[in-house]
């Protein structure tokens, strides 16, 4: 059983559209009720990618609206609410059931609505005497956005700029820290597993780790706990293991370019919500939609982009083939006598060329699709010749330094101010030792550019304060190439035949990857035998003493705290292909960030400690 | 797989904490809201409720009959899937062809009356907006439903033709006899079918105004009914002693042409249905939003356009008064 994030939110969701009734075989409800639908817009952002309007039908929704907006009455139709438990939407319910728009109200919160706000609605509605008006209320455990089969977000904006902003309180970490662990076990509970939680010593993961691993203890307490009985015998095998990260365990992978096709769509042309706004050849943006519906982006997201745009261009002729022989077959344009014999083979094969006509409508729109997406993008690359950069920030990592002429001409030349900033970045995490005169000319070649230094100030700064950190991305970069020097060497034979750029890069691991590895391996390693385990099933008492949570782990999740991004998930997808225990890997973060939106938080760190640049204000104009 | 519930139900906590705060307060004052409540209830547009509500029933009424419907075909569709030669379910495939028959007109009807009684409530006033894009979403998602079932039953009836045909093959090449009236499927399959078309409404004055895919549906199935007629002329051709290769040919001929015209219209259908399924397949809730900001910008520029020219149209105004009173002075010093 593998777990299928995606899968199993579409299901919550289509439960909750047909009122929390159970479903017959064929997926619709018993009755056919038609109702209408009320969500914020953080459930629109959880629903849009899940379920189109087509599918709203099918389940009987003929309206849906945003809570906001001016609704009118429609008499005698239920209405169902899915909305966060906030004050404000409390507050928009209680006038919706006073004025009796609806015939009943079904409340659907996307996570467990707190007592007083209960109290609130029951007070408010009470006092309007619409009480009766309150059909159902349910706590829904849906406080994420899926985007892909095994990719999740909490969709929690600038987490990073709160969790390392030097002047929060330990009120605000708390309350954030809560958010996050909030988020995690809606995810938990939506996939119905109690997982084995493991986490670096110290930061935000612990705190996360151990708030979860308090929640799942109390809620696993309770006698009707919403997770499935008989964990007894459940073995370790069958139990996924939860591995909570923090960016600044490898802030490097959050800023690197890369060019691969799915981190460079969302890098470069900004995917959101699974959705791309792309500029078309007449100025009018375009709007595309990228998720598992689409063969081709499923099938090749994870390719280098060369090799993209060669299978698109395979993709295309071989529609256009198709399309040749159904031109053939039913002899359109050919004015072929029209004999009686003939006849009936002729219709026969008309029917048939109608029959295909959909198919092959929509594997011309894919490869249109993915045609616009790659113009754009080449565009772009040469524009920014992004490649350079790409290549140039691998080598950094590979060898921890780089030449300063090298460095001086990546800045001197062709890119955006954001470009050149992440890139002396990655040069600024990559060296061991700050060479003070080299960083001096990169920040002056920075400053010539026009872009705002205040991230890279806080890099600097906190570079000095705390070398660990930079220390453990590198030490890890190192060790890397120790253990994967041979096979690079084996490999890079073949790139060069291949004459496929950037193949090195493709097989550098991330830290996270190779930390997932070994710990869903469960054999004793050194590195990382320091790290937290939490087994929330576990009696309080033994907790980490077990030797039954160590084993090898098939299903892992991964949770990367301020921000994560698809060069890592694309990565610990490919761990699954390489590697025989792991059979799946969920990947989450607080958000999807693309590298220059990271950079821009870390801007604003740098401002908030007083350091940066005299060009402040052109950070926003870098991308 | 377990059957898990990853919800909480708290509608009991709701109405637990709906009593104790109904119970804290005063009875007197529980008891004027509930007159205000009930006083609040008794202003309603009571008629408009009790015709929503007769809008719903009906449309539930049809969306089970449809279900229903779809579950007669399907047990259609596997009796039309057995090919054996031995046991054919001729009648009860017949049968069955005809009571589906019946019910897909009869819900047809149905849909138009619904649609009047749509249609009629649009006329008055006091409906808002929203209602009236509801009961239209509903009435095309019967019609859509409807659509789909005809398909279904359409691709059956197909399905059982070819294994028809199949059948009466293997049955020439063993018997070697034409011995054809006796055993010929469509005489005894068509006329069942058919009998049900006499009694088909003609279609209701009043189905011009509705959508063009219902409408669809009426003339196509009495074009297949007026094809029943054609058959049998064939059929009593055959039936004249002579045996002659010629006659046979003919009709085999007629026959073939007869199929390729329902075939032909098949695809026509088929490409209309395409056409109008291309609408909403592809959208998503978030796209509305974004037509929406759109348009409001639009109308804020717009507003600013139409500002601009008011304020000019201001100053031109007050141009041309004080032109006006330069004017008056002038003749009122040089006559007075």
């Amino acid at each position: 059983m593998a777990l299928n994030l995606r899968q199993k939110q579409t299901e919550c969701i289509i439960r909750m559209l047909n009122l929390n009734q159970p479903l017959k075989q064929s997926g619709t409800a018993n009755e056919e009720v038609y109702k209408i639908l009320i969500y914020d817009k953080f459930c629109q952002n959880i629903l849009s990618p899940l379920i189109h309007v087509k599918d709203l039908r099918k389940h009987g929704v003929t309206l849906y609206f945003l809570i906001d907006k001016d609704r009118k009455t429609v008499r005698d139709v239920p209405a169902v609410y899915f909305v966060q438990p906030t004050q404000s939407n409390i507050h928009r319910i209680i006038p919706d059931a006073s004025e009796a728009l609806y015939d009943t109200f079904h409340l659907n919160f996307s996570s467990s609505i707190p007592r007083p706000l209960l109290e609130d609605l029951a007070s408010g509605t009470l006092k309007s005497g619409a009480v009766e008006k309150v059909s159902k209320v349910y706590d829904q455990y849906l406080e994420f956005v899926t985007l892909e089969d095994n990719l999740f977000s909490l969709a929690q904006q600038s987490m990073y700029v709160q969790l390392n902003d030097p002047s929060a309180g330990e009120k605000e970490i708390e309350a954030i820290i809560e958010r996050v662990a909030n988020g995690l076990f809606c995810v938990l509970v939506t996939l119905g597993v109690v997982p084995v939680i493991r986490c670096p010593r110290g930061g935000p993961a612990e705190m996360v780790a151990s708030l979860l691993d308090q929640k799942l203890r109390d809620h696993l307490l309770s006698k009707n706990n919403m997770f499935s009985e008989g964990g007894g015998f459940m073995s370790s095998f069958q139990r996924p293991l939860l591995c909570i990260f923090d960016r600044n365990f490898e802030l490097s992978v959050g800023i690197q370019h890369d060019f691969r096709y799915r981190p460079l769509v969302h890098d470069v042309l900004g995917l959101k919500l699974n959705r791309l706004n792309v500029q078309g050849e007449k100025g009018g943006m375009k709007s595309f939609e990228l998720d598992s519906s689409d063969p081709f982006w499923s099938a090749n997201s994870s390719l280098e982009f060369p090799e993209v745009a060669v299978e698109i261009e395979t993709q295309l002729n071989k529609y256009k083939r198709d399309v040749e022989e159904v031109n053939k077959r039913t002899g359109g344009g050919s004015g072929a006598e029209f004999d009686g014999t003939d006849l009936i083979g002729n219709t026969k094969h008309l029917m048939n060329a109608v029959n295909s006509l959909p198919e092959l409508t929509e594997r011309k729109q894919v490869i249109d699709k993915h045609t616009n997406i790659a113009t754009a993008l080449l565009g772009q690359i040469k524009e920014r010749s992004i490649d350079a950069f790409t290549k140039k920030e691998s080598d950094m990592m590979m060898r921890g330094g780089i030449d300063r002429a090298e460095l001086m001409a990546a800045l001197k030349g062709k890119g955006t101010k954001m470009d050149k900033l992440r890139f002396a970045i990655m040069y600024l995490i990559s060296t061991e030792t700050i060479n003070q005169s080299e960083v001096e000319s990169v920040e002056a070649a920075l400053n010539e550019a026009g872009a705002d230094t205040s991230a890279f100030q806080y890099v600097k700064k906190i570079k000095s304060l705390n070398v660990s950190l930079a220390a453990s991305a590198n030490s890890a970069s190192r060790s890397n190439i120790v253990d994967w020097a041979e096979k690079l060497y084996g490999q890079s034979i073949s790139a060069v035949t291949a004459g496929v750029k950037n193949l090195l890069s493709s097989d550098q691991q991330l830290a996270v990857t190779r930390t997932v590895e070994a710990l869903t391996e469960g054999k004793p390693n050194p590195e990382f035998d320091s790290y937290l385990l939490l087994d929330p099933r576990a009696p309080k008492s033994s907790s980490g003493g077990g030797s039954h949570v160590k084993g090898p782990f098939r299903e892992a999740m991964v949770f990367m705290i301020g921000g994560g991004n698809y060069v890592e998930y694309g990565s610990l997808q490919e761990l699954t292909q390489r590697q025989l225990t792991v059979k799946n890997v969920i990947y989450g973060a607080t958000e999807i960030l693309t590298g220059s939106e990271l950079v821009e938080q870390l801007g604003v760190l740098g401002k908030k400690m007083g350091l940066g640049g005299p060009v402040a204000s052109s950070s926003s104009s870098g991308h | 797989m377990q059957a898990k519930s990853s919800y909480r139900d708290r509608t009991d906590e709701f109405f637990g904490i709906v009593e104790t705060l109904r119970r804290s307060i005063a009875p007197a004052a529980a008891a004027n809201i509930n007159v205000a409540y009930g006083g609040g209830r008794r202003e309603d547009p009571r008629s408009a409720a009790v015709m929503q509500s007769e809008f719903n029933r009906r449309a539930s009424v049809i969306g089970l009959a449809i279900h229903q419907t779809s579950q007669k075909l399907s047990k259609l569709a596997q009796l039309a899937k057995r090919s054996s030669v031995f046991d054919d379910p001729t009648r009860e495939i017949g049968e069955l062809t005809a009571v589906i028959k019946q019910e897909i007109s009869g819900l047809n009807t149905a849909l138009l009356d619904l649609q009047a009684v749509r249609n009629s409530h649009n006329d008055e006033r006091n409906i808002s907006r929203d209602t009236t894009t509801h009961s239209a979403t509903v009435v095309d998602d019967l019609k859509n439903r409807l659509m789909d079932t005809t398909k279904e039953f359409k691709d059956v009836l197909t399905l059982r033709t070819e294994n028809m045909k199949i059948h009466e093959n293997r049955r020439q090449r063993f018997t070697n006899n034409p011995s054809k009236e006796s055993t010929n499927p469509f005489v005894r399959q068509r006329p069942l079918a058919s009998k049900p078309a006499p009694s088909q409404p003609a279609p209701l004055p009043w189905a011009n105004g509705s959508s063009s895919s219902s409408s669809q549906l009426v003339p196509r199935r009495q074009g297949e009914a007026e094809s029943s007629p054609l058959l049998q002329q064939s059929q009593q051709q055959q039936m004249v002693p002579l045996q002659d290769t010629y006659m046979e040919s003919r009709a085999e001929a007629l026959h073939n042409v007869e199929s390729t015209i329902h075939e032909l219209s098949n695809i026509f259908t088929q490409l209309a249905t395409m056409v109008s399924q291309q609408g909403e397949i592809a959208i998503r809730i978030d796209q509305n939003m974004e037509d929406t900001l759109a348009n409001v910008e639009g109308a804020q520029s717009q507003l600013a356009r139409y500002l601009n020219s008011i304020s000019s149209n201001r100053w031109l105004m007050i141009k041309i008064f004080f032109v006006l009173i330069a004017f008056l002075m002038v003749f009122l010093f040089f006559v007075a």
